[in-house]
Formats: C-alpha cells, structure tokens, sequence
C-alpha cells in the first residue's frame, strides 16, 4: 500500500536526518484535525522553546508532499489563551522554505517570530492549514442508496523536524458512524471526536500512519471553474456576475438515478446528494438572478438584513457524485460600500472569492472591469496570484475597458479576504456616455436638417423642376407678405390698447406718441411689402393666389384707415373734454366696421395660410 | 498608515434615476416635435439653419442624458 510505502520512507528519512536542526524545540503541540465538512481543516497549537544558545527567529513547517500538494492555505497567528479579548490578531509571515539536508520528500514553510527567541525563551502560536481534495471516496463508486465513505490518512505523531516533548492530536467527524480507524496506543473514542496521544518526548520525524474511514454525506461542492466579473460603473454600482462550472466531488454515482425514490425519501435514497446551495452575499445586493443557459431558475429563495443578504439556490437536478452542472447568478452591490478614493487614487475594496459557503474552486478567475478612461491600475492582493489585463467592450464604449485579470488554482473560503485594485480615473471620463448618447441624437438631427436642405432631384433643367422652383419663390414670398400683415395687425391692436390707456388715464400725450410710433412702423411695413408685391405680380406661378394676396392687402390697408379715423376721433373727443357717453356713440359705428373687416382679413390670411 | 479613505457616490443619487429620465425624455420629445414641425411647416427660403440648429441641439442634450438616465433607472450600468 502507498501509505505504508511511505512510512518506510519517512522512517529511513528519520534516520538519516541529521538530529539537530537547530537548538529548538517543540514543547507542546496540540493538533485538531476537522474532517466536518469536505475541506480538512487541520489547527494547531505550537509551543516552540529555543533550548541552544544562539537566537533563533524562524520555525519550519513541515508537511509531506502528499498533503503539500493539496493544501490550499496556511496560516500562522500568536496564540492568544482563552478568555482574552480577541485584538485584531496579524498573521505571522509565512514562506515557502528550502532548507539544506532536508529530505525532498517534505515540503517546508517558514515562520518569522515576531521577535527572536532567545535561550530558555518559548512563544506559542497557531497554525491553520487547509486542505482540499484529501478525502478519498472508498468504495469510489455508490448507488443511490449508499451512503457515501471516505477516507484520511495522516500521521498521529507532528511530523517536524524539531523534537516534540507533548503533544496529542484530536480528529473531529461530522457523524459518529465509524467505518474503521487506526488504533494506537493511548487512543480514546468520544462520539464523533476520536483522540490519539498524548505521546511524549517524540524524536524530530517521527511518523505514525492513522487511516480513518468514516460516513460524510456534507455537500462536496467542487467549483472547476468559476469567472467572477466585477464591473464598476461610477454611475453608483458595482455589478457582480458568478459564472460556475459545478461538480460534486464525492464517490461517484453508478446505476440509475430514480426521482420517485429520491422524491419519496431523499435522506435515505439520495444521501450523498445535495440539493442546495447557499451564498452569502454582502448587504444592501440588489437585483440578484440565478440562471444558466436555458434561462432563468426559479429555485432560489432570498432573504436580507442589514448584515448580509443570504441567497439559497437549489440546481435544476439533486447533485449526485460527479454530476455537473453550469450556472450564473449576478447581483449589484451599491457604489459607496465598496469603492473608496485616497490620495486622489480610486480603489476598489471588495471580498476575492465566492460567496457560497464551503465550496472548493479549483480556478478562479477575478475580472475586474473598470471603466473607461482608467489608468495607472495597481492591485493589492492579501495572497500571491498570477495576474493580468485584457479589455473588454461593453455598454457605450470607444476604445473598451480596461480589465484586471486575477488567477488563483485552488481556493477555498479562507481566501475570502478583501483585495484592492487601485486606478486613477477623472470624474469628466464619467460624462464620456452620455456626450456620446448626445452626439448619436444631435448627428441625426443634422442628418434630418442636410435632407431638408439638400436638393435632390437629378434633372435641374425639367419644367417641373422650374415650376417647383418658383412655386417655393412664391411660397416664400407669400409667407413674408403674411408676417408683415400679422405685424400690422399687431400695431392696431396696440394702438387700441392705447385708446383704452386714454379712457383709465386719460393722458393724451402718451396716446399721441403711441399714435406715431405706429404711423412710422407701418410706413415702413409698407415699404417692405411693396417689393414683394411686385414680386408676386411678376411672377407666373403666383397667379391663382395674386387676387387673394391682393384683396387681403387692400382690405389691410382699409381697415388702417379706419382705425387711424377711429383714433383721430377718440383722442379729439378727449380734447375737448367730451363725455365718455358721447364718445362712444360716435364712434359705434366704425367700431362695427372695424370688427367687419378685421373679421374679412383674418379669414384671407386663413385662406392663404392653407394654400 | 494611509489616509482615511473617503467613500465614493454617484454624482446624481439613484433614486433620482426614473424622474429625471421621464422628465428629461419628456423635454427632449417636445423639443424633437418642434424641430420636426419648423422643418415641415417653413419654406425652404424661410428657414434659419441656426434655428435648426439650436433647437436640435438642446432636444439632443435632453435626449442624450434622458436616455442614459433611462437606461441606469432599468439597471444597464453603462
């Protein structure tokens, strides 16, 4: 067996390694190994004692390479007792070591104290190391009625290339239904909480395989690939858009699959499967879907408070043991809770990872859009990732988005910390959209204006292009004439108002100039409409309309006269103090004139109007 | 450590989205009437190209931002 192979390995490994790495020494380890969920969470508590006399600042990881190549994070912290107040606790710094006479099999990671210890010193500290794809389905394929087995292999003894005075390792499992284990001595069995140790004064690798095959029917939700694309519009959202390739990575489902059955008694037929998936997403999302390429799924349920928004979606089909499935939900996360500015950088605070909780991805990929017209683009990532910049055209754009590209293989929850993407970007670049919707509009009014304008017929010389020709002259004409008399017109009634100023006030003089003013003004209207008369005569094509211009003109001129008459005789009444009686009897008469045939020219210039 | 970092809003607030598109689309429209009824009704001697012009212009402005102001109340974040 492979692991048995191993222990060799690591026996003759422990021999040949030379005994004294460096004076340390682990004084106390406590390990806790959770297998609760599909990710293995391994934390431990390290006691480390520096025994020799020279300073030391840097304690080794060890971890064999079958569980290297699976762990998905590491992570260091000073150990705070019980009880204290937990203080915002700063990682250790973690780093990938290579140290010499080691035996290749291990991999190594390095630890910097926060300050060096000297002799006789010891500083505690824990360690969380997650893994992912370390339980193994046995048997790897079950039917629907099976319940699903796996199985962790690790060692009972703290593989480290330091000597270990006490430790004791706990397994803890989601159920107490126990296939089998390794029993060593000092093993105890609590429920679901198997315990190993204490063993004391441990040689440096020491090495004792345990194998535990237990039931785990938790969700093995394994996400192959998953795009998360984050769009930033200044405009007052931050869009986010999940794409998810599924898979449920537990022991395989083999024979057939009933619907009856799961549907009758799904915790029995359609244990290993899971039917549900849940995301928390951050507060305050709005317009969130769930839906893949069909179209919309309507099994999702959300609720809200002012925390988070939780989001449960269940796929089309119960997920068995390497079933697939594809899927996207999107949601919007308002502006002010995730972009900041700084030193006149822009920069954008918001969580790395998926917000479903226990998921596995093996790729993701972070999109960052940002908008048009940034530059000097930087990001600050809390874990190194492989990094990139595409474009990307969307909605309104010229030259694309700038688009920050993050790959990370291998992330699990723990990775959901914040990261930042800082830019530089001008509040003008904002009105880019719209002076671009404002020149779509204004060009098509220019077009409508050039078409207008323009002269598009092909031959110039044919008679019914003259005609036209000169029939529009003629139009033209016309529509002065009428501008001019609707001025006129506009003068009597001023002049009327003034009469009516004279009747309240009685001021002849301000009546009077009122009185010149319009016999100047319409000397000139005059003039202008000689012209254009002699125009309209002149003119062939203006024959049908002439005799109406012409009456409406005479008839125009006719009822100036007369309101001249009436306002020479009102003002004169006023002169000699006439009463308002007699005045109004006197000019009765042409009042009924002047309505007649200021009636006449309104309907001409209708007439004319409609031509 | 760095300077307190201020947060960033929309230059107009969200919820102002659908008033202003209705309004300013209603602007717009009327302004697009008249342009389009001066065009018919004026003979092609009488017609002032910087009144065309102008009117075009302002219908455009309130167009331009009415749409854009449309398209962020249906939630297209351009």
């Amino acid at each position: 067996m492979e692991s048995f192979r191993f222990c060799f390995l690591m026996l003759t490994i422990a021999i040949l390694a030379s005994p004294a790495l460096s004076d340390l020494v682990l004084s106390k380890v406590d390990r806790r190994i959770y297998l609760t969920s599909h990710i293995v969470r391994i934390s431990s508590t390290v006691k480390v004692e520096n025994a020799g006399p020279e300073k030391e600042s840097l304690v080794l990881l060890a971890f064999p390479e079958q569980q290297a190549k699976n762990m998905a994070y590491l992570m260091a912290t000073p150990h705070e007792g019980k009880g204290k107040v937990k203080n915002p606790v700063v990682a250790l710094p973690v780093e990938a070591a290579n140290p010499k006479d080691m035996p290749a099999a291990l991999t190594f990671y390095s630890i910097s104290l926060p300050m060096g210890l000297a002799e006789g010193d010891s500083f505690t500290f824990d360690v969380l190391a997650v893994f992912t794809h370390a339980l193994r389905p046995i048997p790897e394929q079950i039917t629907q009625a099976d319940i699903q087995l796996v199985l962790y292999q690790d060692s009972a003894h703290y593989l480290s290339p330091y000597a270990v005075k006490v430790q004791s390792l706990s397994v803890k499992l989601p159920d107490s239904r126990i296939e089998s284990y390794t029993k060593l001595e000092n093993t105890k069995i609590h429920g679901s909480e198997i315990k190993y140790g204490p063993y004391e004064n441990l040689p440096s690798f020491s090495y004792s395989p345990i194998a535990v095959h237990f039931e785990s029917n938790l969700p093995f939700s394994v996400a192959q690939e998953l795009v998360r694309e984050i769009e930033i519009s200044h405009w007052g959202n931050v869009q986010v858009t999940e794409h998810y390739k599924l898979i449920h990575g537990g022991a395989q489902s083999k024979g057939e699959f009933s619907r009856l059955d799961f549907l009758a008694r799904p915790n029995v037929r359609g244990a290993s499967a899971f039917r549900y998936l849940v995301a928390n997403l951050p507060p305050r999302a709005h317009s969130v879907y769930y839906r893949d390429e069909i179209g919309n799924i309507s099994t999702s349920h959300l609720r809200g408070d002012s925390k988070k928004t939780e989001l449960l979606i269940e796929p089309r089909y119960p997920m068995f043991g390497g079933w697939r499935t594809a899927f996207t939900i999107g949601y919007g996360l308002p502006l002010q809770d995730f972009l900041y500015e700084s030193d006149r950088k822009r920069f954008l605070n918001i969580t790395f990872s998926s917000p479903m909780v226990e998921l596995v991805i093996d790729a993701l990929i972070v999109k960052v859009v940002l908008p048009e017209g940034s530059s000097d683009i930087s990001v600050a990532a809390p874990f190194p990732v492989e990094q990139w910049q595409e474009t990307k055209i969307s909605h309104l754009d010229i030259d694309g988005r700038p688009v920050v590209v993050l790959k990370k293989t291998n992330v699990v929850p723990e990775h959901n910390q914040f990261f930042q993407v800082y830019y530089h970007f001008s509040q003008l670049s904002m009105l880019r959209e719209p002076l671009m919707l404002i020149s779509g509009f204004f060009f098509f009014f220019v077009a409508c204006i050039v078409y207008m304008h323009a002269d598009i017929s092909i031959s110039k010389s044919s008679a019914s292009y003259l005609a036209k020709q000169q029939w529009e002259e003629v139009q033209a004409v016309i529509q002065q004439v009428q501008n001019i008399i609707s001025r006129c017109l506009t003068t009597h009634d001023n002049l009327e108002a003034s009469l009516r100023d004279l009747s309240r006030t009685g001021n002849i003089q301000a009546c009077k100039a009122a009185r010149k003013a319009a016999d100047g003004l319409l000397k000139e209207l005059s003039k202008e409409l000689k012209p254009l008369l002699t125009f309209l005569q002149s003119s062939p094509s203006a024959a049908q309309v002439l005799p109406k211009v012409e009456e409406l003109v005479a008839k125009e001129r006719e009822l100036q006269e007369k309101v001249m008459v009436k306002h020479a005789t009102v003002v004169d009444g006023y002169e000699k103090k006439l009463g308002a009686c007699d005045i109004e009897n006197r000019v009765a008469l042409q009042q009924q004139k002047l309505t007649a045939l200021r009636q006449e020219v309104d309907d001409l210039l209708e007439f004319i109007d409609e031509i | 450590m760095a300077p307190p970092a201020k947060a960033i809003t929309s230059p107009v607030p969200d919820a102002w989205y659908p008033t202003l598109a209705v309004l300013m689309l209603a602007i717009g429209l009327v302004l697009t009437a008249s342009f389009f009824i001066y065009e018919a009704t004026s003979s092609k001697r009488n017609r002032s190209l910087a009144k065309e012009l102008t009117t075009g212009g302002v219908a455009s402005v309130f167009l331009g931002f009415g749409s854009l102001f449309l398209l962020l109340s249906a939630g297209v974040y351009v």
